[in-house]
């Protein structure tokens, strides 16, 4: 396989100047700008595997580049978002970018990240049937879900949170994706009922509720399966 | 074009009845729509300063009210008054009854008669004394009152009776004038003149003797009759002005009272909101009359309270140019009557607050005996808005020094606290650049080390940048129902993605319910108490607990570190603030944005001595609101 093409649009130098051989030491191609205009250009020209997109660019507005990459191509988009822009940060999640990473970040978390996200793409034309996390493991064909070899009875509300959270396979769900695709459009605004599910599927799932090491919640922001926890 | 209308004239002299007869004036000039002149007559006699300057307030008061004013010399009233009303062809002339002390110098001499009889061109309005009904002494020769006078009187003559009779009029005489005093209190003057009248007779014909004869020849009798007479006069007099007097101590008492109650109210008004509110809900009651007031604005004026609309045109042009707001050289309370309105200008101890706008119910206004109160209250309104304003910008003063220690303390902070680790990184990362043979281990300890300290930093400036937002609002705490679990989760999570698995006790009962908190800043109260407990007591136990009670849920973070001093358990909570034994690390933001945070959601935090060695941070979240219902599910 070819060594996955990563596009860093980020116009700060010093993060670029970590960026870059972070990137090329684990073997992948990488290609910078430091505009939106010019980031474009080159994800055009190029098509890359993975688009690190920083939300606070000069030229233009992150949101406008997430929705001209996303009128062309579906690869994944990881967004870089410094601390006070947690709003564009759930915006741009909301429409299309597929996770994100809040500044300052370390290496380990960066390249697990883009780990998640590159597996999500290079597989995706195969529906992995069966998605495992530490002892968790779930059936999404046959809607079974187990915890250390002993099945878990789920309701059928419980059970499609998790799915949700399972076909990310990693990657963060936000709270208004979530609430859609469990309680359907009407559902959107009750993030309390998400809470309390996922409440219930921690109960059912994790070894210690109050340390969960499955679901993991990102504040403000919504949760995700972690598929790198350890094993009970 | 409509021919000028003829002009109504009003008498006036120095006497109190003048404010009458201008309000009349004024009542008749609307009704009529015609303007109105007030004359004052010279007539060169004797005239008292008093008096004189009595007649210029009643005239300045006429001009105030709209009336032209007129000033002439003549020998007599009546003449200077025929005179006038031939110039001004005057439709009407109001004067009142000239208040001659003895009765009998009113028959046929009356200045209206005289008046009368020149024959002029207007209608002659003579208006009494005492045809105010606060002054007027109504008690005339009612049925009831003849009957109750003549019953004294008759008892009068029945003690009398009984008297030693041989012509003792010493002894007589005091006991019909007790009685003929008692008749003019209760009944009035005339009684009181007709019962001396009676008096006199009774005693002529039926004490005297000899009895019945009729004969009153006798020069103690017509002495006793005159004397009757003019001690009836005097009584009445002397209860005249007492009562006068009374309700004047009662005019003021109910002044004093109700300026005690404004004061008293604006004292704990917080708002010119509510000191409009206050201001007009007392000027209702006292003056029956609805206020406003007209607070300035940079460009425009607010008009408080709004829902006194009936007055709340913009005030005139004219009305701020008299008024001249904050730079008038005379006297700025005087009111100024304005489309029938009494302008004020609010007057603190420097500058004007704004203008007073009251308007009478009553369409002839508001009786200048009133003045002094309205403009008593004013001053109060004005202190109650100057004591506002004063405390506003002594909050911003105050906000401002704080500001400023802040930047000051947080200079100070910066040049320790943030030198130190950027010194460290700098040092270490140029070891790793020199060309020498560093051991692998050696490398990995001046990265570990970077990489710490870098940390810190950031970690310093998410403090400082947190609590700046906090405190100036640019945080919103969003509250949502959430179970308190999902949150200490995430704390721990946070904290254990940093520094491994830390060892604390988390005790949370199934039954707690869901809580209305923003998750993001609780999230962060917790950790701060838990890597403050951590940085304490490094290695030993915490514990975290959370239980509710009706109205609150309680969140508890306790270790059992070296504990917090007496004396400082409120002043860990202060920006900056640091245990003088308090090793490195932290600059004392932690628990201030844990106390800003916790007070933001409506809440408490506090720090006591934990039983057994420690301390226990304690916050109390208020459950306010309805929890929410859950949704429907399927097994």
């Amino acid at each position: 396989m070819n060594q996955p093409l990563i596009l860093i649009i980020e116009d700060e130098e010093p993060l670029r100047r970590f960026l870059i051989p972070t990137l090329t030491g684990q073997e992948y191609q990488v290609l910078s700008a430091a505009t939106a205009t010019e980031g474009l250009a080159m994800a055009r020209s190029h098509n890359p595997d993975l688009v690190l997109l920083d939300l606070g660019l000069p030229d233009l507005d992150g949101m406008a580049v997430l929705r001209e990459l996303r009128s062309w191509s579906r690869k994944p988009v990881m967004i870089l978002s410094a601390r006070n822009q947690e709003r564009d940060k759930v915006l741009a999640l909301d429409h299309g970018a597929d996770d994100y990473l809040a500044k300052p970040f370390g290496a380990g978390e960066l390249l697990a990240r883009i780990r998640v996200a590159l597996r999500h793409t290079l597989q995706s034309d195969v529906s992995e049937p069966v998605v495992c996390s530490g002892g968790l493991r779930i059936d999404l064909e046959r809607r079974e879900v187990s915890r250390e070899g002993s099945p878990v009875k789920l309701t059928a509300l419980e059970y499609r949170l998790l799915e949700a959270l399972a076909r990310r396979q990693g990657k963060v769900a936000t709270h208004t994706q979530l609430l859609t695709e469990v309680w359907g459009p009407g559902g959107a605004g009750n993030t309390h009922y998400l809470r309390i599910y996922m409440a219930m599927l921690r109960k059912k799932l994790e070894t210690d509720p109050t340390r969960p090491r499955h679901f993991i919640t990102e504040p403000n922001v919504g949760y995700r399966l972690n598929l790198e926890a350890p094993g009970d | 074009m409509e021919p000028q209308q003829r002009p109504i004239l009003v008498a006036l002299g120095s006497e109190a009845r003048s404010l009458r007869l201008i309000q009349a004036a004024l009542r008749l000039s609307r009704e009529r729509s015609a303007p109105w002149v007030a004359v004052h007559v010279e007539t060169g006699g004797s005239q008292l300063t008093e008096d004189a300057e009595q007649v210029q307030v009643w005239l300045q008061e006429a001009q105030r009210l709209g009336a032209g004013i007129e000033i002439v010399q003549a020998p007599t009233l009546a003449q200077g008054l025929s005179e006038v009303t031939r110039t001004t062809r005057a439709q009407v002339l109001l004067l009142g009854r000239s208040s001659d002390r003895w009765p009998w110098a009113r028959v046929g001499h009356s200045t209206a008669d005289e008046l009368q009889r020149r024959g002029l061109d207007a209608e002659i309005e003579v208006m009494d004394d005492r045809t105010s009904p606060a002054e007027q002494d109504s008690r005339g020769m009612g049925f009831g009152a003849m009957v109750g006078a003549l019953s004294v009187l008759a008892a009068t003559s029945g003690v009398a009776w009984l008297l030693p009779r041989e012509g003792n009029i010493a002894l007589v005489l005091p006991v019909y004038l007790a009685a003929v005093t008692f008749i003019a209190h209760h009944w009035g003057q005339r009684l009181a003149v007709l019962a001396s009248v009676l008096g006199a007779l009774l005693y002529n014909f039926m004490l005297e003797t000899p009895r019945f004869s009729g004969a009153s020849g006798h020069w103690p009798n017509l002495l006793f009759f005159l004397a009757m007479l003019l001690a009836a006069q005097a009584v009445v007099g002397l209860l005249h002005r007492l009562r006068r007097q009374a309700r004047e101590v009662h005019r003021r008492e109910v002044h004093t009272a109700s300026l005690y109650l404004l004061g008293r109210a604006l004292a704990r008004s917080r708002s010119s909101e509510e000191v409009a509110d206050t201001a007009a809900e007392h000027i209702r009651r006292v003056f029956k009359a609805e206020a406003c007031l007209l607070l300035p604005l940079a460009v425009d004026w607010r008009i408080l309270p709004p829902a006194n609309s009936g007055i709340n045109l913009p005030p005139p042009a004219d009305l701020l140019a008299r008024l001249e707001v904050g730079e008038r050289p005379g006297d700025p309370l005087e009111p100024l009557i304005c489309d029938q309105a009494y302008c004020l200008s609010l007057t603190g101890t420097d500058r004007s607050e704004g203008i007073l706008r009251v308007l009478p119910r009553e369409t002839i206004g508001l009786p200048p005996d009133t003045w002094e109160l309205l403009k008593a209250f004013a001053v109060q309104i004005a202190l109650a808005l100057e004591r506002l304003r004063w405390l506003e910008e002594a909050r911003k003063a105050q906000v401002e020094s704080e500001t400023e220690r802040m930047r000051s303390t947080l200079l100070g902070a910066i040049g320790h606290d943030l030198r130190t680790p950027l010194a460290a990184i700098h040092g270490a990362a140029g070891s790793l650049l020199l060309p020498g043979q560093l051991t692998d281990p050696a490398r990995r300890d001046l990265l570990t080390m970077i990489q710490e300290e870098s940390e810190r930093l950031a970690h310093l400036l998410g403090n400082i940048l947190d609590l700046t937002r906090l405190e100036s609002g640019a945080i919103q705490v969003q509250k949502e129902w959430q179970p308190l679990e999902e949150v200490v989760g995430s704390a721990l999570g946070q904290l254990e993605k940093r520094q491994g698995i830390l060892p604390v006790r988390v005790d949370l009962p199934e039954a707690l319910p869901l809580a209305p908190l923003d998750a993001v800043l609780i999230e962060q109260v917790l950790v701060n108490l838990l890597s403050n407990a951590q940085r304490h007591a490094p290695g030993r136990d915490m514990d975290l607990r959370a239980w509710d009670e009706p109205g609150w849920v309680h969140l508890e973070v306790a270790d059992r570190g070296p504990g917090i001093p007496a004396g400082y358990q409120d002043k860990v909570f202060e920006k900056f603030f640091r245990l003088p034994e308090a090793g490195e690390g932290g600059v004392g933001l932690g628990l201030a944005i844990c106390r800003a945070i916790v007070q933001a959601h409506g809440g408490r935090i506090q720090v006591v001595d934990r039983p057994g060695g420690g301390s226990s941070f304690q916050l109390a979240l208020p459950l306010d609101g309805v929890p929410p219902e859950l949704p429907e599910d399927a097994p």
